[in-house]
């Protein structure tokens, strides 16, 4: 397309000296970069400038006037604050897209050019992300060539073009070539360009164009690199941000199949060899009679009206027993009538049965035995305590200890309403709250005027206790990992669900459970016993058609309807689970051990 | 269940399996003793329904009686303090808390009374207001958005309108009241609840007598059954006043519910409506259906702001000549910082002023020095007391300022005579009232100029800091007119007469006579001036600081501007009255000012200044602990084992530690069994450092670990793949 050649002709023209004039006279100057590279290359890149107006102009020559208007500036272009071309030309612009012709204006064209543009302006994204940018870029420049290698080889295997995959074909050759081209570059010219880059990005009042610098290039070589593992010492929201990539969540597909998993009872018999064996037992000791040295700080501070909240890593629940007891013997010691008076309630806040009304009660209790605070409305419930509270005759002093007070585990103590309560209880002149909190951000749980009427002190406890007593673990992590929902709440939720079942149910449940323990003696003894899933104490499979039949035989069900509509009862309570092999046959399990089951075949028999 | 595996006596507690219980340790003889004391209780109680109202008399009394039988001080010195010294140091706290205390209260009440009264003197008029028609009252309370001092004012409000009106008031925040039925739940509940608390019945009683006399039974959200309820108390107003505290948080279909059904009640119950509004009004209404704005019958009401609040709160309690403690520059600013920036509300403010005096008596043996003459005694200065007075940082200061000032036997005295080094520290005591009168009187004065803006609290603040900064006061004064500046002193005199209520200073007319004269002097010179200058026709008085004396001038020639500076001819008044001014400048140099506090001697054991403790008990951070902790154990363990692992992986580490530096490195999603490889590779038996654990050893280290990450919230669940958890914190 002449016009469009002769455009850029002039436009080489007028750049030229202009590109020329800035740079220093500088010994270390390195060749020039309009030098160094391929003709066809430079075409490209000074064609690019023109490129982005010719998607808007549809006719050449128009174009042409364009260009040469919108060229004409250029010469001041170097001393700009914005000099970012030489990175931006170099890199992925498709090289013959203006001088092989390509008819401006094309739809596919554009777009594809404009994506491709959207990649590489590396420059302002460094500023910001620093790390990933420049591999990114490769990623993409790399996946580009692949494709339009892979199009080209198509396009030979077919052999067969229309004018319209002609120019496609075109692009794609280009893309290919480019790469080509851009890989023979020297690192040096790499180097130069992302310097000026980096250069026009950070000090932007530079007027020269710091080619000189170019020389020097040490660290743009090593930043490029991509690196294996993640960034270190990426502040926290860089990292949130970094990992919450889109598509960044790469994770392998390796499961704990293989591993056969603990059961309770294993686990609470390494806990007593580990328990032995810890190395920190003694530093964890000396940390806690650290902590219990502020015992009396604290004590004052209850007594102030302030209330004590305690967090850090590990086990604050023995800490809290010791100052319990420590409050209590301090209060025995100093007069008789003041045990009497003084009444420490413990709360274990990792309990998950836990409600507001058992607190309520039982602090009622504490006060007057006799007394028997009608049930109902919290809210209502703390009006009546708190009336009695008033009336008691020798003026009580309720202490409250609260392990877990934030303990996500259990829902109902992070409600707002529990915490409103709570706070409400502890503004009570003559009761006061010491709890411990296990996470980190339990500041969150209060707003500001909730978070005046609790009046906290906040104390570091960190203890590096193990939180035997709090937590669950078995239970905890296979929930983690999601292989709790398969049972529903063991033996005893099964019993629970059964006997809302009807008769049919149960007896069919029944006769899985026998055939499932026959199954496991077949196992035993070296049988056919088919085993399905891994781990977590699920033992082998019963075929579901010979169940079917069994069941039929016991006048169980009469038709398979029937039957799959007492499965399903199980199935949503979780107590079986099915499973088809490979050529299609469906096994029905138990999640259950074989101790298990004999237990709730028993009970089922009995 | 799990815990009934666990046969370990020294570990294994009955009690951690029920939710709640009342504490009593076994081995301690009192539970017995307990058993033995219900019955005993049991006959008490039923004597005391009987005599309830005698109790509740005592009981004022009891609160009172807490205080003062309350457990001494720890004692400090490592223990060699005398038990007296720590029993007085509790004594002094409990006399000098108290006082603020009381004086606090009153603030807070007088703060809101112009409001307390216009409100309540509203909702009493609206009754007999021809004008509202059926129209519901509704105040329209403009309280600003700081949520924690709406809080008192609505509980001020809830007490005196109680009063003022005999009205059952009702308090509904939003977060209570979600939907229309809880609503009004809360409104019954609470309208009712007020009259069984006053009447003193048992909690068994007020559940019949909210559902009306004739035993019908309502529901509890039925209007009706608080009709029926407010006909048996035989009340004759049957009003109830509803406080929407937040109102901006509440749905506006919610209100209009609400005023519609209140609106039809009207006739049968009084309702009137308060709206705490942190916008305004305007806004408000825009949110209501016009046809519910036409149901109420509102007034406006302003409501002192915090700020005010606070002002008036720290010059009683922290700058007020009652308050025995002095807090120092820094922690001052902190608080002050900490209300500004984060709407901390009043009440954190006053608990913060409250933990520096607990921790300044608890902590610092020498606060006993601020105990009065009587009680302190020469006995109760015990050698350690003395030897802590010569590590002071003020005693150095005050040695090294007496040898360079030559007095040498002063100052060998010091530190080598203990009984000299006493008596100082006695005269030390008048020294700081001095000081602190100083101070006071400087400040009360500068503010009583009023020259100059800025807040009392920052000036306060300023002057502990680096004494008194007089030039922008003086170049105010400088600038002055001849009319300004004998009212201006004519305020100072009243100022000095008066002194202020608020700080509690009393006025110094005595003291100040010198003062006073020349004030005066100076006042009358300038007045007969200006009189003099008046009769020369002079039209002001100029002094040679007023900026008119330099006139600029610019002049045209010839198309050119020249500027050409002119000093206008000052004549003999004028420089008579710069003269004056300049003596009165001279007077408050020398009368107003105020060093550094910490440049007196033993001003650590009356100025408490640490900033630390009230960082860490009230502005915790516990991200950096949780981290701190987990990433460099050995910091809080003290093992020799991790202190090499500073921040790396290391096998000795507790396990959560290296799960949780495993953690770090995760995405956003973590696979359970890299994970444990990962893990079982740097602890395993075949790894090069590890402790050659077992693999189901270091599996159940692993399921420990992992559990203890749930439970501080760093995982969760995840569905998208199989083993995988989810990350859910980032930034500690």
């Amino acid at each position: 397309m002449p016009p469009r050649r002769k455009s850029t002709d002039q436009h080489e023209l007028v750049e030229r000296p202009s590109r020329k004039r800035p740079l220093p006279a500088d010994p270390y100057e390195v060749p020039d970069e309009d030098d160094a590279i391929p003709s066809a290359k430079r075409q490209r890149r000074q064609s690019q400038d023109g490129g982005t107006p010719s998607k808007r102009n549809a006719t050449p020559r128009k174009h042409v006037d364009f260009l040469q208007r919108d060229l004409v500036p250029v010469p001041e272009e170097p001393e700009s604050p914005t000099e970012q071309t030489p990175s931006k030309k170099r890199i992925g612009r498709p090289p013959k897209a203006a001088t092989g012709g390509t008819p401006s204006g094309k739809p596919s064209t554009p777009s594809a050019l404009r994506k491709k543009q959207v990649d590489e302006t590396p420059v302002k994204l460094r500023g910001l992300n620093g790390v990933d940018t420049p591999s990114r870029r490769g990623i993409a420049d790399r996946s580009a060539r692949r494709k339009s290698a892979r199009a080209l080889i198509d396009r030979v295997l077919e052999g067969a073009v229309s004018d319209d995959e002609d120019e496609e074909q075109q692009i794609a050759r280009e893309i290919y070539e480019s790469s080509d081209e851009e890989e023979d570059e020297n690192a040096q010219q790499e180097n130069l360009a992302d310097q000026e880059a980096e250069l026009a990005a950070t000090t932007p009042s530079k007027t020269g164009r710091g080619r000189g610098r170019g020389g020097r290039t040490p660290g743009s070589t090593t930043r490029r690199k991509k690196s294996p593992t993640p960034p270190r010492d990426l502040p926290p929201h860089e990292q949130y941000f970094y990992q919450n990539k889109p598509g960044s969540n790469k994770t392998s597909n390796n499961t704990l199949s293989s591993l056969d998993l603990l059961t309770h009872e294993e686990y609470f018999s390494l806990l007593r060899e580990d328990a032995q064996k810890d190395p920190h037992e003694e530093q964890i000791q000396a940390l806690q009679s650290h902590h219990a040295a502020s015992f009396p700080q604290w004590a004052f501070e209850l007594s102030q009206g302030f209330s004590v909240c305690l967090y850090g890593y590990g086990s604050k629940r023995r800490l809290l027993h010791q100052f319990a007891e420590y409050l209590f013997s301090s209060s025995s010691s100093s007069s008789e009538t003041n045990t009497k008076n003084n009444k420490i309630i413990m709360i274990n806040g990792h309990i998950r049965t836990l409600t507001i009304r058992e607190i309520l009660t039982t602090i009622s209790a504490a006060i007057d035995p006799t007394f028997r605070l009608p049930s109902g409305n919290p809210l209502a419930m703390i009006q009546n305590l708190f009336t009695l509270l008033s009336s008691s005759a020798p003026k009580t002093k309720i202490t409250l200890l609260l392990t877990s007070l934030d303990s996500p585990l259990c829902p109902t103590l992070r409600k707002p309403q529990t915490q409103s309560l709570l706070a409400h209880l502890s503004s009570h002149p003559s009761i006061s709250l010491a709890c411990t909190v296990d996470t980190p951000d339990f500041r969150l749980l209060w707003d500001s005027s909730l978070r005046s009427s609790f009046n906290f002190a906040f104390h570091d406890c960190t203890t590096f206790a193990p939180h035997s007593k709090e937590l669950d673990v078995v239970d905890e992590v296979h929930e983690l990992l999601g292989r709790m929902g398969k049972r529903a709440g063991g033996k005893e939720g099964v019993a629970f669900v059964l006997r809302s079942l009807p008769e049919n149910a149960r007896k069919l449940f029944g006769l899985i459970v026998g055939e499932v323990l026959v199954a496991f003696e077949d196992g035993q003894s070296g049988g056919g016993g088919e085993f399905v899933g891994g781990g977590g104490g699920e033992g082998p499979g019963v075929e579901y058609r010979m169940l079917y039949n069994k069941a039929v035989e016991e006048f169980i069900c009469s038709s398979e309807m029937a039957f799959r509509t007492l499965l399903k009862e199980f199935h949503d309570h979780q107590i079986i689970t099915s499973h088809k092999d490979s050529i299609g046959t469906e096994y029905l399990s138990l999640p259950f051990r074989k101790e298990e089951l004999e237990s709730i075949l028993e009970e089922l028999m009995s | 269940m799990a815990e009934t595996h666990d046969d370990n006596p020294a570990l294994f507690e009955e009690d951690d399996h029920r939710a709640v219980y009342i504490f009593a340790p076994a081995g301690h003889n009192s539970s017995p003793l307990q058993e033995k004391a219900r019955p005993v209780k049991r006959r008490r109680v039923s004597s005391k329904r009987a005599s309830a109202a005698a109790e509740v008399a005592a009981d004022a009394e009891g609160e009172t009686q807490s205080t003062t039988t309350a457990a001494a001080f720890p004692r400090l010195f490592g223990g060699e303090e005398s038990a007296e010294a720590a029993g007085l140091r509790r004594q002094v706290f409990d006399t000098a808390w108290p006082v603020l205390d009381w004086r606090i209260k009153n603030v807070l009440r007088e703060a809101n009374r112009t409001t307390l009264e216009n409100v309540s003197s509203f909702i009493r008029d609206a009754e007999g207001d021809a004008t509202r028609g059926t129209r519901i009252p509704a105040g329209f309370i403009i309280t600003g958005p700081n949520i924690v001092s709406q809080d008192l004012l609505f509980e001020q409000l809830s007490e005196a309108l109680g009063k003022a009106t005999q009205a059952r008031f009702v308090r509904l925040r939003a977060a209570g009241a979600p939907n229309l039925k809880a609503a009004l739940k809360k409104v019954i509940r609470d309208a009712t609840a007020q009259v069984s608390l006053d009447g003193g019945g048992d909690g068994d009683e007020d559940a019949e007598v909210a559902f009306g006399r004739d035993g019908r039974k309502y529901l509890d959200y039925d209007l009706e059954g608080l009709h029926a309820f407010l006909g048996a108390q035989q009340d004759s107003s049957r009003r109830v006043i509803v406080a929407f505290e937040d109102s901006e948080a509440f749905e506006s279909s919610l209100l209009t519910d609400l005023l519609a059904l209140f609106h039809s009640w009207q006739g049968r119950i009084q309702f009137s409506v308060l709206f705490g509004i942190a916008t305004s009004v305007e806004l408000f209404q825009a949110r209501l259906l016009k046809s519910t704005a036409r149901q109420l019958f509102g007034a406006k009401f302003d409501v002192v702001q915090a700020d005010l609040v606070l002002d008036n709160v720290f010059k009683s309690a922290i700058a007020g000549t009652q308050a025995t403690l002095r807090l120092g520059p820094t922690l001052l600013r902190r608080l002050l910082d900490r209300q500004r920036d984060q709407v901390a509300g009043i009440r954190v403010f006053i608990s913060s002023i409250k933990y520096a005096y607990m921790c300044h008596f608890y902590a610092n043996p020498l606060s006993v020095l601020l105990a009065d003459e009587k009680s302190l005694t020469r006995q109760l200065l015990q050698p350690e007391h003395i030897q802590a007075v010569r590590t002071l940082d003020s005693f150095k200061a005050h040695v090294e300022a007496a040898v360079d000032a030559r007095q040498l036997n002063h100052a060998q005295s010091l530190v080598e005579d203990d009984s000299y080094l006493v008596k100082q520290m006695v005269e030390q005591r008048q020294k700081k009232q001095d000081y602190l009168m100083q101070l006071l009187r400087s400040l009360h004065l500068l503010t009583s100029m009023d020259l100059v803006p800025g807040r009392f609290t920052d000036l306060y603040v300023a002057a502990l800091a680096g004494g008194l900064d007089l030039t922008p006061t003086i170049d105010a004064i400088k600038r002055l007119g001849a009319d300004d500046v004998p009212a201006l002193i004519n305020r100072l005199l009243t100022a000095i007469q008066t002194g202020s209520p608020d700080l509690d200073l009393p006025g110094w007319e005595d003291e100040a006579e010198e003062l006073i004269s020349s004030l005066s002097e100076i006042r009358d010179e300038i007045e007969a001036l200006a009189e003099q200058a008046r009769e020369k026709g002079q039209q002001a008085l100029k002094s040679k600081f007023t900026a008119q004396s330099k006139v600029l001038r610019t002049t045209v020639v010839a198309q050119k501007v020249q500027l050409s500076q002119d000093t206008a001819k000052l004549t003999d008044e004028d420089k008579a009255f710069g003269k004056a001014i300049d003596s009165l400048v001279d007077l408050f140099t020398h009368n107003i000012y105020s060093d550094p506090i910490d440049s007196l001697f033993l001003h650590e054991a009356w100025a408490y200044d640490a900033e630390a403790p009230y960082r860490d008990v009230f502005v915790p951070r516990p991200g950096t602990t949780f981290e701190r902790a987990l990433t460099r154990p050995h910091g809080y363990l003290g093992c020799e084992c991790c202190s090499k692992a500073a921040g790396t992986l290391s096998a000795t580490l507790p396990t959560t530690c290296i799960l949780y530096q495993l953690y770090l490195e995760t995405g956003s999603l973590v696979n359970a069994a890299d994970l444990w490889s990962a893990y079982y590779a740097l602890v395993g038996e075949e790894s090069d450092a590890g402790l050659g654990l077992g693999e189901r050893e270091a599996l159940g280290r692993f399921y420990r670990g992992l559990a203890e990450l749930r439970l501080m919230g760093f995982v969760k669940q995840s569905k998208k793949k199989a083993d995988h958890v989810a990350k859910v914190k980032w930034l500690l």
